[in-house]
């Protein structure tokens, strides 16, 4: 919203030496986000009034004419033109060298130069209305035509700046509107000025709320008193449409609407003034000459100002006359109710709509109007009164032959003060220091409250514009006076310390180790994918989708299913990745859901199930490397993590893993995860080609965390141990686990090192190179014992898996 | 006799000094005083000698012998003095071989920071489900019934759930102050503690905007702490993410789980509060909301509010992220992009 300097200064008079900046600075802090201060004239620099001294012929253009022109510089400039009303002694526009102009009313802005238009050198331009942003206050007839301010009847001299000739110099706070949506008062000018009135101790001029009396009563019935709380009808005879006087165009522009003409603008004026909207009839148009305030039938039509066609619900009021609706009540004017060219004759409303029922019709037909923007607030019943009698009065400044004919003041509710107790203790301990009674009184008083204070207690009538919601606890008091005072001017405090126990949270801190050892011990990248996943990935991982939890509105139409598994989302990712990077591993720790249910702090709320999954991916070449460099990765989870440890055995086959290549991840005899290259078709359906991928999952609610690390220490050897290593060839069908089985006991330590296949190794055969470690307790080994323990171990291996030595 | 030692010396004294290769060392040490040298033939032909000659060659002999030993082995402590493990030319310029690690997510490290810094202040880290129900997401926090928040324009709504009310209507949550509540009645007060968390809004997404983002919310609750002891929750988040004190106001906000709500706004690191073209002019950006926990809350979580007040502070983790490293693109966060996440180590 845009705030006016001018037009504060018809409700306050703001001290000479206090600074836009300034105002700019404790409205923030105090009141509401001014996000910037312009300053209008800025755009209008080196634009100027002009004496036009001389019109001549151009020698080489016949829609042109040379202009001797008095700019306020001392001696006469030239000035090529082609404007069509070009007389002389009359002041005109002029764009000086500097200034920027939008040329023909259309683009961006450009800078004028000095120049030559067909041979003929001109100093600058003499513009029309649409060049120098002045079409809303002055509309051009054509577009040959010039700006004239001695045709217009304005005063100016040669080089006053044209900002100031045309009422527009004025400085404009940018108000973020977020920041006013809890207080409806400052929706017009005359509500900020009350709060710069509050903040600088400054009089504020006092508006009429005197209402037309003794007129006949205009017929007014309102059906749903809770929705409609008043609503004032005037009939004003002997109105026509004219443009309004310049100050009152200027005010609203600078305030950031549109002038139309002098009957609509009186109404718009009006609502930036006080903030309360108005709405102003055609009375030829209101069939009946009476006017019903109802809910609308289902199904019923309103055709809008903007010929958009409503098909209305019955929770949807609008204004009606005897026989149809007229328009959409406190949101927007209907095609045939409002001012027309032709209209001599209006019905001025000035209603008070309450807000949830504004908020619902405005959200349901997406009509953000600067009306339904102050209904939604809140807005006291008492304003309208404020609104009427100012209406009226620009009416009789602006038509002092209108006759006003009827009036109506139908008020079935009207907004109560609130009423509030805050204790002078409350206020002590939540303000953190003591403030002097007379200041608070003095602080609510200038804020419009009126307080008594007795044994401690203020008690507080708060203003009816701040009584729509706004305040209503004692807290809402306390941050009245907390801003007033300014946040900035009070003491920083330190926290209180409670030592009663140490934070101790294993969960939380085995959920991070997890994530660090993946990260910094096993080399994979943390990734985020979001909890919606393209259809096509999880079809891929052919997961049942039958328990998914869907959205519903989706972002888009194959985004609906809220993920099951972080599966799908990898395979995306590893998609996206493999253009650019031949081996990577990424990991992701994220909730995913199931229909289901859940209740994690109240039986009377249930939620879908939440698995708490940590998923990674080892994309690349060689399938087989990828998978044991995943199951590695697991395997000294456990240890590295700090939690109970894990095995694996092959249980339920994973929906998304290849045909041979999964095992189940278990803690105890609990399936806690998976483990398995992605299988063929999966990798085919999400279009990744040319790459392998093996992939876990596991769900981390299941892990047991310890409470602390719990490596055990084991005395070092005593005595020198033996390191063998021994190239075995077995069948192809003999597993590790056999012979890690056959001879892990006869041995201090037992690794794999590697298997081979190859020319020398027959058909079925694999050759497997393992090392081990053999010792005494108690004594060195010698030769002989370890010539004995070879033999053993190579006789054992040779009976249980068939292996011959290599 | 005398003059050919004089000459075996002078020769193994020079082949000594010349050497400059261990190996090489060693070979010259077994020919000069080995038991093939010629130093060791004269002495074995010291026999044949008349006793005179006998004790002065034999005592010469010895000498240029122990004189042999002491060269070499202080032309070997020179050698290894001088040695390089590398034989031959390296390139000291080429690249080291890199490590092989991978990396949190941006988002993760910032967050892990932040949690550092509340557990050194004492705070708990809890974390609420993604799932909530209008209760905890709008009811519980004293939103309107009507707030526009709560209309599927703006609010992720689960399907089936979308037209029921309170806790049967079921959402992605669209922040994490539900889950203060949930936090409140498992635990009680006094209690402070940070929740954070990914979270879901409804909306059109472009380098500033997205669907889903990160947020990091502080919650403390006690009895009679006053507004201005919020403060140093918010200097503490900033302080741990910005490596030094960072100067912060706290002005007017609004928001519906708060009264008094602030807007905090820190001072622009770029100029330093003078005003420049990052902060708009102003010398101040605003990062995070805050305020006093709203008495409705405070009732939602069964807690008392003549009793108990707190304070709360929400900010926004993308951003934050986003002005540490200079991101310029709020949707890189989920893109899963290597190119992207590798950056941040």
């Amino acid at each position: 919203m845009n705030i006016s300097v001018n037009f504060l200064k018809k409700f306050i008079d703001l001290p000479a030496d206090l600074t836009y900046d300034q105002i700019a600075y404790d409205l923030t802090m105090r009141t509401v986000e001014v996000e910037g201060v312009t300053n209008t004239a800025d755009k209008f620099h080196d634009i100027v009034a002009g004496q036009i001294k001389e019109v001549k012929a151009h020698p080489n253009a016949d829609a042109l004419r040379i202009c001797m022109v008095d700019t306020g510089e001392g001696e006469l400039k030239q000035i090529v033109c082609g404007g069509s009303n070009l007389t002389e002694g009359h002041f005109v526009c002029v764009s000086k060298p500097g200034s920027e102009v939008v040329w023909h009313g259309e683009g961006e802005p450009v800078k004028i130069k000095e120049s030559k238009l067909r041979g003929e050198s001109s100093y600058g331009m003499i513009c029309g209305a649409t060049e120098v942003y002045l079409e809303d206050i002055f509309p051009p007839k054509d577009e040959r035509e010039i700006v004239d301010f001695t045709e217009l009847g304005i005063e100016c001299t040669a080089g006053q700046n044209v900002a100031e000739v045309a009422g527009l110099a004025d400085v404009i706070f940018e108000i973020d509107n977020k920041s006013l949506s809890n207080r409806p008062d400052l929706w017009g000018h005359y509500g900020m000025a009350r709060e710069l009135a509050a903040i600088y101790k400054l009089p504020l001029k006092e508006l009429s709320d005197e209402l037309p009396t003794g007129l006949p009563e205009y017929p007014v019935e309102i059906r749903e008193p809770e929705r409609c709380n008043r609503f004032t009808a005037t009939k004003i005879d002997n109105v026509y449409v004219k443009e309004s006087p310049s100050w009152m165009k200027s005010l609203i522009t600078n305030a950031g609407m549109r002038p139309i003409n002098a009957l609509v603008d009186i109404t718009n004026y009006v609502m930036l003034a006080v903030g309360v909207p108005q709405h102003a009839y055609d009375s030829t148009h209101v069939s009946g000459e009476q006017i019903v305030v109802r809910l609308a039938d289902e199904g019923e039509k309103l055709l809008l100002l903007d010929e958009k066609d409503l098909e209305l619900t019955h929770d949807h009021l609008v204004i009606c006359d005897t026989e149809k609706p007229l328009n959409l009540a406190g949101i927007k004017g209907g095609k045939f109710d409002s001012v027309l060219d032709t209209t001599n004759s209006v019905i001025l409303e000035c209603a008070v709509f309450s807000a949830p029922g504004i908020r619902r019709t405005t959200a349901y037909f997406n009509e953000k109007t600067d009306a339904a923007l102050r209904y939604e607030k809140g807005i006291d019943t008492q304003r309208a009164a404020l609104g009427v009698s100012m209406a009226l009065s620009l009416f009789k400044e602006i038509y002092p032959d209108c006759v006003i004919k009827a009036f109506a003041d139908n008020y079935p509710v009207k907004t109560e003060n609130a009423v509030i107790d805050i204790t002078q203790d409350f206020l002590d301990r939540r303000l953190g220091e003591v403030i002097e009674r007379s200041e608070i009184e003095d602080i609510l008083t200038r804020l419009g409250y009126e307080v008594e204070f007795s044994d401690g207690v203020y008690h507080c009538k708060a203003p009816t514009w701040r009584s729509t919601g706004d305040v209503s606890i004692h807290d809402d008091i306390l941050g009245d006076i907390a801003r007033l005072i300014g946040y900035e001017y009070f003491k920083k405090r330190p926290l209180p310390v409670n030592f009663d126990s140490s934070v101790n949270q294993v969960n939380a801190d085995l959920a991070r180790r997890l994530r660090e050892y993946l990260a910094f011990r096993c080399g994979m990248n943390e990734i985020f994918t979001y909890p919606w996943i393209d259809e096509k990935f999880i079809h891929a991982a052919k997961i049942d989708t039958d328990k998914s939890v869907r959205l519903a509105t989706p972002p888009a139409p194959e985004l609906g299913i809220l993920r099951s598994s972080l599966v799908p989302g990898m395979l995306e990712s590893i998609d996206k990745n493999h253009r650019y990077f031949d081996e990577f591993a990424m990991f992701e720790a994220a909730q995913v859901f199931e229909k289901g249910e859940y209740s994690p702090s109240s039986p009377d709320e249930v939620l879908p199930v939440h698995k708490n999954l940590l998923t990674g991916a080892f994309a690349g070449k060689d399938a087989k490397t990828l998978f044991y460099k995943a199951k590695g990765v697991i395997e000294s989870m456990s240890g590295y993590c700090h939690f109970e440890p894990l095995s694996f055995k092959q249980v339920e086959k994973p929906s998304w893993a290849d045909e041979k290549v999964w095992l189940n991840i278990m803690s105890g005899k609990e399936v806690v995860g998976a483990l398995g290259l992605v299988s063929v078709s999966a990798l085919a359906d999400s279009g990744i080609k040319m790459i392998s991928a093996a992939v876990f999952e596991l769900d981390t609610k299941k892990l047991t965390a310890y409470p602390s690390r719990t490596n055990e220490f084991k005395h070092l050897p005593q005595y020198p141990l033996v390191d063998q290593d021994l190239s075995i060839l077995v069948d192809e069908s003999v597993k590790w686990k056999e012979i890690k089985d056959a001879i892990g006991m006869m041995v201090k330590e037992l690794s794999f090192v590697e298997e081979y296949r190859g020319k020398q190794i027959p058909e079925g055969k694999k050759s497997i190179m393992l090392s081990y470690r053999i010792g005494n307790d108690d004594s060195t080994m010698t030769s002989k014992q370890i010539e004995k323990k070879m033999g053993a171990i190579v006789n054992v291996l040779k009976k249980k898996v068939g292996a011959e030595l290599r | 006799m005398l003059e050919k030692l004089e000459q075996i010396r002078e020769e193994g004294f020079n082949r000594i000094a010349e050497t400059s290769d261990m190996d090489k060392l060693e070979a010259i040490r077994k020919e000069l005083i080995g038991k093939k040298s010629e130093l060791q033939e004269v002495l074995k032909s010291l026999g044949s000698l008349d006793p005179d000659m006998r004790k002065s060659v034999g005592m010469k002999a010895n000498e240029v012998k122990n004189l042999f030993a002491e060269r070499i082995q202080a032309r070997q402590q020179e050698l290894i003095a001088s040695a390089s493990a590398v034989e031959g030319e390296i390139d000291l310029t080429l690249p080291g071989i890199e490590v092989s690690g991978g990396a949190l997510h941006p988002i993760t490290q910032m967050c892990y920071d932040l949690n550092d810094a509340f557990r050194s202040l004492g705070f708990e880290i809890y974390s609420e489900d993604d799932i909530s129900s209008e209760k905890y997401a709008f009811d519980n926090l004293n939103f309107a019934a009507d707030h526009p928040a709560r209309a599927s324009m703006d609010t992720y709504w689960i399907e089936g759930t979308e037209d029921k009310r309170g806790n049967e209507r079921l959402c992605l949550r669209p922040h994490l102050t539900g889950g203060s509540v949930r936090y409140l009645l498992e635990h009680g007060a006094p209690a402070r503690f940070v929740y954070p968390g990914r979270v879901y809004r409804n909306e059109t997404t472009d380098a500033r905007h997205e669907r889903a983002f990160f947020q990091y919310e502080a919650l403390i609750v006690d009895k009679d702490i006053s507004f201005s002891s919020g403060r140093v929750m918010i200097e503490a988040i900033l302080e741990k993410v910005f490596g030094r004190k960072v100067n912060v106001r706290m002005r007017e906000g609004f928001f519906p789980f708060t009264e008094p709500g602030y807007e905090i706004d820190m001072e622009c690191l770029i100029c330093g509060g003078k005003g420049c073209k990052a902060c708009n002019h102003a010398g101040w950006i605003e990062v995070m909301p805050g305020g006093v926990i709203h008495p409705n809350v405070l009732r939602s979580a069964n807690l008392d509010p003549d009793v108990w007040t707190g304070f709360y502070t929400n900010i926004g983790l993308d951003r934050l992220v986003m002005m540490r490293y200079g991101v310029d693109d709020v949707r890189l966060f989920h893109s899963a992009d290597l190119r992207f996440l590798k950056q941040f180590k």
